[in-house]
């Protein structure tokens, strides 16, 4: 078991955590490569950058939905993926790690707040998978991977809060603490593959809008020419 | 503010009240679609290409890719979709409106997808899938309300903008908006309502003498000047059926001195490419340079009209010269700008009625045209209402994205479509509801009186030309 679990935190941790940084930087360098090439393209290259930013940053701080339509998604959503950064990142227990390996540490969470957050995102992520098939409009909308996720990303936080929190047997521990890492490690490793890319590339939407807007100019010709519409009637 | 949903029945009664049952069918079919050059066979593959040749030489691809991997299908646009709100039918969410087409790209467009269809066998585009969206794409009235919404930044209406542009490549298209362009591009009058000249120049005519009589002083449409400040050019519908308008634009355009013309080559802004196919879009604003650079015009100057306007003012740059194009305005931005310099004086006392104002779509959402108009109805009508919610976050009026011109589905348009919008209006208590484009003024007149509102449907140079005061050096 404990050779098992310093595979998992070990090797197999490496090799998920790669996948997910070079899929993101794939994803990053692809969005950034064809919103450059479109600018190159547009005939119109007056973008109001300005504007791209501000709406950026209200999207990234979604305060105003939660006083519009959707109050009580809004406000879960908000502070499940407020927890969802938060604590993988910032748990003492997880900076220790990186610090094991890193040489280097940096701030980390408060136990009492590491705890209330890993609750939260527990409860609000389970909410919000209840909210989604109750809701007509998101359960007629949801593939599998929109079901499947919100439990999937529970997982190493329930297992987590056991192990840290709960007088459990050694061997229960163990086991926690096994799914707790196979399941981060899968999580990781699906990230750039899923709509969990958004975690990197949504900052990227208003700028890919405003450019997908400038059209190229006088593109009439070339598709006329290669759908074979030339001087076809309007 | 809460929206009472539209049942199946009430839907159904709608079409049943104003068409008999034979008619309502073939509304769904033959009527709705330009079906007279289009050849039903093979659609999957004629649509696969010419998505291929627009992916080719368009700017969508590298959006659509960002689309794909961010889309979360929270369903956050059912909310701010008026159509959605009204029908509450699923198969409205602009989240599901998008992924039509997004599945389309993802299964023949994409590495993965393309491989996984080819070894699963599924997902490959159907002639049945292409009818599904040739209805979703033309029940929406491109509003935009769906883009400001959607917490991963999916612009459905450019989704929705792509897909109507793929299925006019391949003959499925609104009659109406085809029956327009062609008309415009390509027909012995030039514009999409098919005026002749001497028609357009005799009803300018007549409006001048209107005016002589109810204000006392020459007012002049100037024809085909050339070096002048502004050619002004409106929808062209407006010479027929907006008469108000344009004469209130003639007086503040008096008023104010400016340098003016109407060009006799083209008077028509109207773009319906921008509703179904970047080609036409291309083409008439094309034709719009043309016209300003024969009269050698230093602005265009669109008149009250939303979709015309935008078309003009982002589309102008990108095909005929970037920077160096010539500048577009909307009247509202002229009239806004000689009433901040002092240069038009309105009198205070004449609008004693409550007044609303309804934001057209193209020019509100991006927050272009807002304030402006407002600070105008400030300036002279003592009891003005606002609607809400109101601005970039308004409500359509329910003809948008070309849906207005197409008079078979006017039930469609006043009873779903227009629903919100009535409801507004209703809540207003106003006696004049102020819609600055010529596409809302049709509908917003449809919608009052479908829907049996006691309100009257004006323009903002209408309601000016009521209160507009010449100064004695104005001869």
């Amino acid at each position: 078991m404990e050779a098992l679990l310093n595979f998992a935190g070990g090797p197999l941790f490496v090799f998920t955590f790669s996948i997910m940084v070079f899929g993101l930087a794939r994803i990053v360098i692809l969005d950034i490569w064809g919103s450059i090439e479109a600018y190159a393209k547009a005939g119109d290259r007056t973008i109001n950058w300005g504007m791209a930013i501000l709406r950026t940053i209200r999207w990234l701080i979604p305060i105003k939905s939660v006083f519009k339509s959707h109050p009580v998604y809004s406000l879960l959503s908000i502070l499940f993926h407020v927890g969802l950064l938060l604590v993988p990142l910032f748990l003492l227990a997880h900076v220790r790690l990186w610090e094991s390996t890193l040489g280097f540490a940096w701030f980390a969470l408060p136990k009492f707040w590491a705890d209330l957050l890993t609750m939260t995102t527990i409860v609000f992520g389970l909410a919000l998978l209840v909210g989604r098939i109750s809701s007509r409009a998101t359960r007629f909308l949801s593939r599998k991977q929109d079901h499947l996720w919100p439990l999937l990303l529970v997982i190493p936080f329930i297992t987590g809060y056991l192990c840290s929190n709960m007088a459990i047997s050694s061997q229960t521990y163990q086991i926690c603490m096994l799914i707790h890492v196979l399941s981060g490690n899968l999580i990781l490793v699906l990230i750039p593959f899923t709509k969990l890319a958004h975690c990197v590339i949504m900052p990227f939407s208003q700028f890919i809008i405003a450019i997908a807007w400038r059209f190229p100019a006088r593109s009439d010709d070339e598709i006329c020419t290669t759908l074979g519409k030339k001087g076809a009637s309007v | 503010m809460k929206t009472r949903i539209v049942t199946t029945d009430e839907r159904e009664r709608a079409f049943t009240n104003k068409k008999k049952p034979e008619e309502i069918e073939k509304q769904k079919l033959d009527v709705r679609y330009n079906v007279e050059d289009c050849d039903v066979a093979d659609r999957p593959r004629r649509f696969l290409e010419a998505f291929a040749a627009i992916l080719k030489h368009s700017n969508y691809r590298f959006a659509l890719e960002h689309f794909i991997r961010v889309s979360a299908k929270c369903s956050m646009c059912a909310v701010e979709c008026p159509i959605h709100q009204a029908t509450g039918d699923s198969h409205d969410i602009p989240c599901y409106r998008s992924e039509l087409l997004l599945s389309v790209y993802r299964r023949h467009f994409t590495i993965g997808g393309s491989l996984k269809g080819r070894i699963f066998g599924t997902g490959h585009l159907t002639d049945e899938k292409i009818q599904e969206m040739a209805e979703s794409f033309w029940n929406c009235t491109a509003c935009r309300r769906c883009t400001t919404e959607c917490p991963v930044g999916i612009d459905h209406a450019l989704i929705t903008h792509l897909g109507r542009y793929i299925l006019s490549e391949i003959g499925i298209s609104p009659r109406a908006l085809i029956v327009s362009v062609r008309e415009q591009l390509q027909g012995k009058t030039g514009n999409t309502s098919a005026i002749p000249l001497p028609a357009m120049l005799d009803s300018l005519e007549f409006l001048e003498e209107e005016m002589k009589e109810e204000k006392g002083i020459d007012i002049k449409f100037p024809i085909d000047v050339e070096d002048c400040d502004y050619m002004f050019i409106p929808a062209v519908s407006d010479f027929l059926m907006e008469a108000d308008t344009l004469m209130g634009i003639a007086a503040v355009m008096k008023a104010t001195g400016a340098s003016w013309t109407i060009g006799t080559k083209n008077f028509d802004a109207i773009n319906y490419g921008l509703f179904y196919n970047d080609r036409m879009l291309e083409r008439i604003i094309r034709d719009l340079d043309a016209e300003a650079k024969r009269l050698n015009a230093k602005n265009i100057l669109i008149g009250e009209c939303g979709h015309a306007s935008r078309t003009a003012k982002y589309f102008m740059p990108t095909h005929c010269g970037g920077k160096d194009a010539i500048p577009v305005l909307n009247i509202i931005e002229y009239t806004h700008m000689m009433l901040r310099k002092g240069n038009l004086k309105l009198a205070p006392d004449i609008i004693k009625e409550t007044v609303t104002f309804h934001d057209p779509c193209n020019i509100a959402r991006q927050g272009w045209i807002v304030e402006q108009p407002r600070e105008i109805i400030k300036a002279f009508c003592h009891d003005f209402v606002e609607m809400t919610p109101n601005r970039e976050n308004n409500i359509c009026c329910g003809g948008g994205g070309g849906t207005v011109s197409i008079d078979e589905i006017r039930p469609y348009r006043t009873i779903i479509g227009g629903k919100a919008k009535a409801d507004q209006i209703r809540a207003t208590g106003a006696k004049y509801v102020i819609a600055p484009c010529a596409n809302c003024k049709k509908q917003i007149r449809e919608l009052l009186e479908d829907q049996e509102i006691d309100c009257e449907m004006i323009g903002l140079h209408d309601l000016i030309y009521k209160a507009i005061v010449f100064d004695s050096s104005v001869e």
